[in-house]
């Protein structure tokens, strides 16, 4: 069980929408999501991405709002870093330093803490994983389900009330992606989680269903994937590489 | 890079970096202010005495790190011969080869860390924080480019070679792109 030091009240969006080059790639979107696990789910380029990176305050929106606990995840930065935590999908994107202990103890010195006591935390923490062992060694010597939970760890030692995951179990083998969902499954904290997979959103809370950029469904599992799954397999639904 | 460190542990390895590197400085000055042959002589005896004091394996480790020197000096001795000019070229492949060893045995005893937070100290947290991703980053370009060949290879018949340049560069400045949004997504450079 991972403690958080703060409690989340929700995200609230309210016609957020991001455009790039004068493309929208999302919105306008309003959502209020207060539930403890939800699935993010649609097609590829259907915003899924876009749209953790714009709660995570990575993107600003382009026209709308967006408020995490009622902060506004773009403009205080330093509010939101103690609050939500985003996992990219891929770990090499997310990894910024060399050495494992060094990875750990980045964000707590972002959050104010000397880099001694930074140190200490990050070698207790890995001890308490049974991985103490990792501390000295360089990231480019861990495998690839490695380095994702390193990367997991390293945003959970910063005690967010809220997670963001994209796709977090593509790339792993089938033990390694039980192993991490059973640890996803103890966590406190609130998940949303962008997925590919239909079984991982049935166990949720609420899911929802983003298509060319806008909400399509949203509710609970039993009340959104059956029409997603209808339509995914539908004849017209062409392959994303198609014409 | 990341395993310069001697694991054979010395004496010297216990001296704080700070010292050690002033100390290199001074002495790499004095050593190129040097005109006569005998003080660096002298300056020889001393480095190799040091290294010398760190036991045999610290020793074979040390003369490994000068292995890329002895081109330059075979170069040196090649070049000044032709000009007949032995003297000087002496003097110059001592320098090397006396500077080179000093520089090595401060970076065999002393721990990347405490490197960086020397420099933090010194120049701030943003050069220092700008060297470790400079490190993280040699392993990943290096799988990279390593990646590409074989992609290249898998349908070509003839070596890459310069035509990866391209697709590297690329690959390099969208891995800066997706550092800059690890570093935000972690709290930025506050």
């Amino acid at each position: 069980m991972t403690g958080t030091g703060a409690v989340s009240h929700g995200i609230d969006l309210t016609g957020a929408e991001v455009s790039l080059l004068g493309k929208r790639l999302l919105g306008p979107v309003t959502l209020n999501i207060s539930e403890r696990r939800v699935g993010i789910i649609g097609r590829n380029g259907s915003g899924k991405s876009t749209l953790l990176r714009l709660i995570a305050g990575l993107v600003a929106p382009s026209a709308g709002q967006v408020r995490v606990d009622g902060i506004d995840p773009s403009g205080d930065r330093k509010g939101l870093i103690a609050r939500l935590g985003i996992l990219f999908q891929n770990p090499d994107h997310q990894i910024i330093f060399p050495i494992v202990e060094e990875e750990l103890a980045f964000g707590l010195r972002q959050m104010g803490l000397g880099k001694v006591e930074a140190l200490a935390q990050a070698k207790a923490r890995l001890v308490a994983e049974g991985r103490g062992h990792w501390a000295g060694r360089p990231v480019s010597s861990l495998s690839q389900g490695q380095r994702q939970y390193l990367c997991l760890l390293a945003v959970l030692m910063m005690e967010p009330a809220t997670l963001l995951l994209d796709e977090p179990f593509s790339g792993l083998d089938i033990p390694t992606a039980r192993g991490l969902a059973a640890h996803l499954a103890r966590l406190s904290q609130r998940l949303l989680v962008v997925t590919h997979d239909p079984l991982v959103a049935q166990a949720y809370d609420r899911v929802i269903w983003l298509e060319g950029g806008l909400v399509k469904g949203d509710g609970t599992p039993d009340a959104v994937l059956p029409a997603y799954l209808t339509a995914m397999e539908a004849a017209d639904a062409g392959p994303d590489f198609g014409a | 890079m990341l395993g310069l460190t001697s694991a054979h542990k010395t004496w010297m390895h216990r001296l704080p970096v700070g010292p050690k590197l002033a100390l290199l400085a001074l002495f790499s000055v004095v050593l190129f202010w040097l005109d006569n042959l005998w003080p660096m002589l002298v300056a020889l005896v001393l480095v190799a005495a040091l290294v010398a004091s760190g036991g045999a394996g610290f020793a074979r480790q040390a003369l490994r790190l000068l292995q890329p020197v002895w081109f330059f000096v075979a170069l040196l001795a090649v070049w000044h011969l032709w000009l007949n000019d032995p003297l000087n070229g002496l003097r110059i492949a001592l320098r090397l080869v006396v500077a080179v060893t000093a520089a090595n045995l401060v970076t065999l005893t002393s721990r990347l860390s405490d490197m960086i937070d020397l420099i933090e100290r010194l120049l701030g947290r943003k050069v220092a924080l700008t060297l470790g991703l400079a490190l993280r980053f040699v392993p990943v370009l290096g799988e990279r480019a390593a990646m590409l060949s074989l992609a290249w290879r898998a349908r070509s018949q003839k070596r890459a070679a310069w035509r990866l340049v391209p697709g590297l560069t690329v690959g390099a400045f969208d891995e800066a792109d997706h550092m800059a949004e690890a570093l935000r997504a972690r709290g930025g450079l506050v």
